[in-house]
C-alpha cells in the first residue's frame, strides 16, 4: 500500500529516542566487552625466557621464513617471543628495542636495518645488561658488544659460482657473465659480490673478463630494468648470478622477454645461479631452469641465535661472529639437499 | 555530574585527545605494568620528541589548508648533509669546534631552502600543495640517495650525538629543543598577527585577501616553518641514530600527518593548535609503545593502530558535529 506524499507517518519521538538509546547502549556494551577481552589478553605470559625479536622488514620470503623459523625454535624450547617489525625505519626499530628493554626481555634477536644504525640499539641493550644477537647482518665496528649469526656469504657464493663455471666449461665455449649486485652498504652484498668476481676471474678461458655488474640496491624494479637493459646491450649474456633469490622473478621476466628462458640442456640455456635458498629457487631447480643456488642454512642460524642468547645469559663465552657455512644445491644433489633448503621445506 | 553531562563536557573539552590518552593509559596500565614504569615513560617522551618537532611544522601548513609531503625528504637530505660535514671518516669539520654549530646550521638551511621552494610554488605560482610537495619529496629524496650513493654516514662527531642522546642536569637536550620550539610556535600561532593571518588564510583564502592579509607571504611562512621543523627533527633523529641516513624518515609520513590530525588539526585548514599536536603525537607514540610492549605480531599491530586511528577520527567528527549543533 502506498502512502501519499506528505502523509508519511513519522516515528513516535519517544520510540525514536528509545531505539537510539538502545543502539547506544548496545554499542557501548559491545565496545566495553571487546575492550575488556583485549585487556584480558594483555596479561603477561609466564614460563621460560622471553625473547624480543625485532626484524627490519618482512618484505621478502627470506625474512618471513626467518622469523617463522626463530618462532618455531623458541617454541621448541618453551620460550615466549615478542615480535616487532620496523617496516624499514631505523628509528622505529630503535624504539622497539627500547620497548623490549622496558618489558624486561631476557634477550633480543635483531635483524637490523643496517650496520650503523644498529649501534645505538646494541648500546641500549648493553646498558640494560640484556644479551643481543644480530641475525644475518653484522654491525659496523664499535665498542658495542653483540653476537652476530651470519651466513658465510663469500664462501657460499664462491662454491655456487664454482659449480656454475663447471657447467659452463661443459658447453665447450666461452660465456659472457652478469651479476646482480645488492646494496653496497650491506656487507652481505659485498661478500657475495666478491665471492662471484674472485671465482670468475680465475677462469678467463670460460668466462669473458668483461663482466656486467647490475646494481640493484635490493630493489626488484631496478633489477628488472638493469637486466633488461643489459640483455639488450649484450645479447650474448649466457651466465647470470643473482646476489639474492628474490630477484629471480625480475631475471625470468627479462629472459622471457629476450626469448632466452630455456631449460637446462635446451639450446640457448642461460646458466643461472642464485643465493638464499627460497621457494622460487627451489621450484626453478625442480623445473630445471636453475643450475645452482647457494643456501643459507636458516635452521642452523635460528638455532644458533637462540643458543647464543641462552649461553650469554648463562655467562658463557660466545664468539662475536657465528658463521653459517651453508651449502650449494644443484641438479646433482637436489633430492638430498632440498631436505635442508628452507625454501623447499616452507613450500612443502 | 550526570553521565550525559560528563560526556558532553568531555567532548567539548580542548583536552579531549589528552583525556583519551590518559584513559587509554589508565585502562591498560593494570594489565601491562611495564607501561607505567619510569623507564618506559622516559622512553615514550624521548620517542615522541623528534616526531613532535616535525609535526609542529606540519601543523602550520595544515592550518593554511595546505599539506607538506616533502618533510620526509627534508629529514633525509638534511641528515646526510649534516653528517657528511662532521663524520670522522673524512668530514671537513670533523674534530673542529665549529662542527656542531655549522652542521646544524647547514641542516636548518637545507630545510628552509626546501620549505621556501615549496612555499613559493604554492603561494605565487598557485600550484596545488599536494603536487608541489610530492614532486619535491621525489626530487630531494632521490638527491639524498645520489649524494651518498645510498650509503649511510657513520662515525659522527660525539658532540653532535649528544644533541639527540645527551642532556644537562638529567634533562635531555632533545626535550629542551622540542619544548622551546613548541613554546615559540604556540606564541606565534596564538599571540601574533602572523598567527591570526595563518588561520585566516586557511579558513577562507579569498576573505583573507580581501581583508588585507598578505596571503602569499603567509603561505610562504608556513612552508618555511615546516621545512625548518623537519630539518630540526633531522638533527634529533641523526644524533639519536648516530648515522646520516639517506632513507631517514622514508616511512613516517603517515605518522606525522596522522598524529597531527588526531590531535584535532583540520586537513581542510583554519583549525589547529600546537597543544593539540602535542596531544596527538603523545597519543600516537603511546599507542605504538603499548602495542610493542605487548609484543603483538606486526599484522595485529597494524590492524589495531588503523582501528584506533579510525575511531579517534570518528570521535573527532562526531564531536565537531555535536559542537556545531549546540
Amino acid at each position: 500500500m502506498s502512502i501519499p506524499r506528505g502523509h508519511r507517518p513519522e516515528a513516535h519521538p519517544t520510540e525514536t529516542v528509545s531505539r537510539r538509546e538502545a543502539l547506544q547502549r548496545g554499542l557501548a556494551a559491545g565496545g566495553a566487552m571487546a575492550f575488556a577481552s583485549w585487556l584480558a589478553s594483555c596479561q603477561t605470559q609466564s614460563g621460560g625466557m622471553t625473547i624480543g625479536v625485532a626484524f627490519e622488514t618482512l618484505q621478502t620470503e627470506y625474512w618471513v621464513a626467518s622469523i617463522e623459523t626463530i618462532r618455531a625454535e623458541l617454541k621448541k624450547r618453551g620460550f615466549a617471543m615478542l615480535e616487532a617489525i620496523a617496516d624499514g625505519d631505523a628509528n622505529r626499530q630503535f624504539e622497539q628495542v627500547k620497548s623490549f628493554i622496558t618489558r624486561g626481555v631476557d634477550g633480543i634477536i635483531i635483524a637490523p636495518k643496517d650496520k650503523h644504525t644498529v649501534i645505538p640499539m646494541i648500546r641500549a641493550a648493553n646498558k640494560a645488561n640484556i644479551p643481543i644477537v644480530l641475525y644475518n647482518r653484522p654491525p659496523a665496528e664499535s665498542d658495542a658488544k653483540s653476537v652476530t649469526v651470519v651466513a658465510d656469504n663469500y664462501a657460499i657464493t664462491s662454491a655456487t659460482v664454482e659449480y656454475m663455471v663447471g657447467e659452463a666449461r661443459k658447453t665447450g665455449r666461452k660465456h659472457k657473465a652478469m651479476i646482480l649486485i645488492g646494496d653496497l652498504g650491506d656487507v652481505n652484498s659485498i661478500g657475495r659480490r666478491d665471492g662471484f668476481y674472485d671465482v670468475v676471474k680465475k677462469y678467463p678461458d670460460v668466462i669473458d673478463p668483461d663482466i656486467q655488474g647490475i646494481p640493484t640496491e635490493w630493489n626488484q624494479e631496478k633489477a628488472l630494468a638493469g637486466v633488461t637493459n643489459a640483455l639488450q646491450a649484450h645479447p650474448d649474456i649466457s651466465f647470470i648470478f643473482t646476489s639474492s633469490d628474490f630477484m629471480f622473478p625480475s631475471i625470468v621476466s627479462a629472459l622471457k622477454k629476450a626469448g632466452k628462458y630455456k631449460k637446462i640442456g635446451e639450446e640457448g640455456h642461460v646458466i643461472l645461479g642464485g643465493f638464499d635458498g627460497d621457494a622460487t629457487a627451489y621450484q626453478m631447480l625442480v623445473d630445471k631452469y636453475l643450475d645452482a643456488d647457494g643456501v643459507q642454512d636458516m635452521f642452523f642460524e635460528s638455532e644458533q641465535a637462540v643458543q647464543a642468547i641462552v649461553d650469554l645469559k648463562a655467562g658463557k663465552e660466545v664468539p662475536p661472529i657465528i658463521h653459517d657455512k651453508g651449502f650449494v644445491i644443484h641438479q646433482g644433489n637436489l633430492e638430498e639437499a632440498s631436505k635442508r633448503m628452507w625454501g623447499a621445506q616452507f613450500k612443502k | 555530574m550526570a553521565p550525559r553531562k560528563l560526556i558532553q563536557t568531555l567532548l567539548a573539552s580542548e583536552y579531549f585527545v589528552l583525556i583519551l590518552t590518559a584513559l587509554y593509559f589508565l585502562a591498560l596500565w593494570p594489565f601491562t605494568p611495564q607501561l607505567g614504569s619510569w623507564r618506559n615513560i622516559q622512553h615514550i617522551f624521548s620517542n615522541m620528541l623528534p616526531l613532535l618537532v616535525v609535526a609542529i611544522g606540519q601543523t602550520f601548513v595544515l592550518i593554511t589548508a595546505g599539506i607538506d609531503l616533502s618533510v620526509t625528504a627534508v629529514l633525509a637530505l638534511a641528515s646526510v648533509i649534516g653528517a657528511s660535514l662532521i663524520t670522522r671518516d673524512g668530514g671537513v669539520l670533523a674534530g673542529s669546534f665549529l662542527a656542531v654549530p655549522v652542521s646544524v646550521l647547514a641542516m636548518l638551511a637545507v630545510g628552509l631552502a626546501i620549505g621556501g621552494l615549496n612555499g613559493a610554488a604554492v603561494a605565487w605560482l598557485k600550484m596545488p600543495p599536494f603536487i608541489v610537495t610530492l614532486t619535491t619529496m621525489m626530487f630531494v629524496s632521490g638527491f639524498a640517495v645520489l649524494f651518498t650513493r645510498s650509503n649511510k654516514i657513520a662515525n659522527l662527531d660525539p658532540a653532535f650525538i649528544t644533541l639527540g642522546a645527551g642532556g644537562v642536569g638529567g634533562i635531555p637536550n632533545a626535550l629542551v629543543i622540542a619544548a622551546v620550539l613548541a613554546a615559540a610556535t604556540h606564541i606565534i600561532l596564538s599571540r601574533t598577527p602572523t598567527g591570526r593571518r595563518l588561520y585566516a588564510v586557511g579558513h577562507n583564502i579569498k576573505s583573507a585577501a580581501v581583508s588585507g592579509v598578505p596571503v602569499a607571504q603567509t603561505i610562504l611562512f608556513a612552508y618555511l616553518v615546516s621545512g625548518f621543523c623537519a630539518a630540526l627533527a633531522s638533527v634529533l633523529y641523526t644524533a639519536r641514530l648516530e648515522t646520516g641516513d639517506p632513507e631517514l624518515g622514508e616511512r613516517i609520513l603517515l605518522d606525522i600527518i596522522g598524529a597531527t590530525v588526531i590531535g584535532g588539526t583540520s586537513l581542510f585548514g583554519g583549525k589547529g593548535k600546537i597543544s593539540w599536536t602535542v596531544f596527538g603525537v603523545l597519543f600516537f607514540t603511546l599507542l605504538d609503545n603499548s602495542l610493542n610492549i605487548r609484543g603483538y605480531s606486526h599484522f595485529t599491530i597494524q590492524i589495531i593502530k588503523g582501528a584506533v586511528i579510525l575511531l579517534a577520527a570518528l570521535l573527532d567528527t562526531l564531536r565537531n558535529r555535536w559542537l556545531a549543533a549546540t
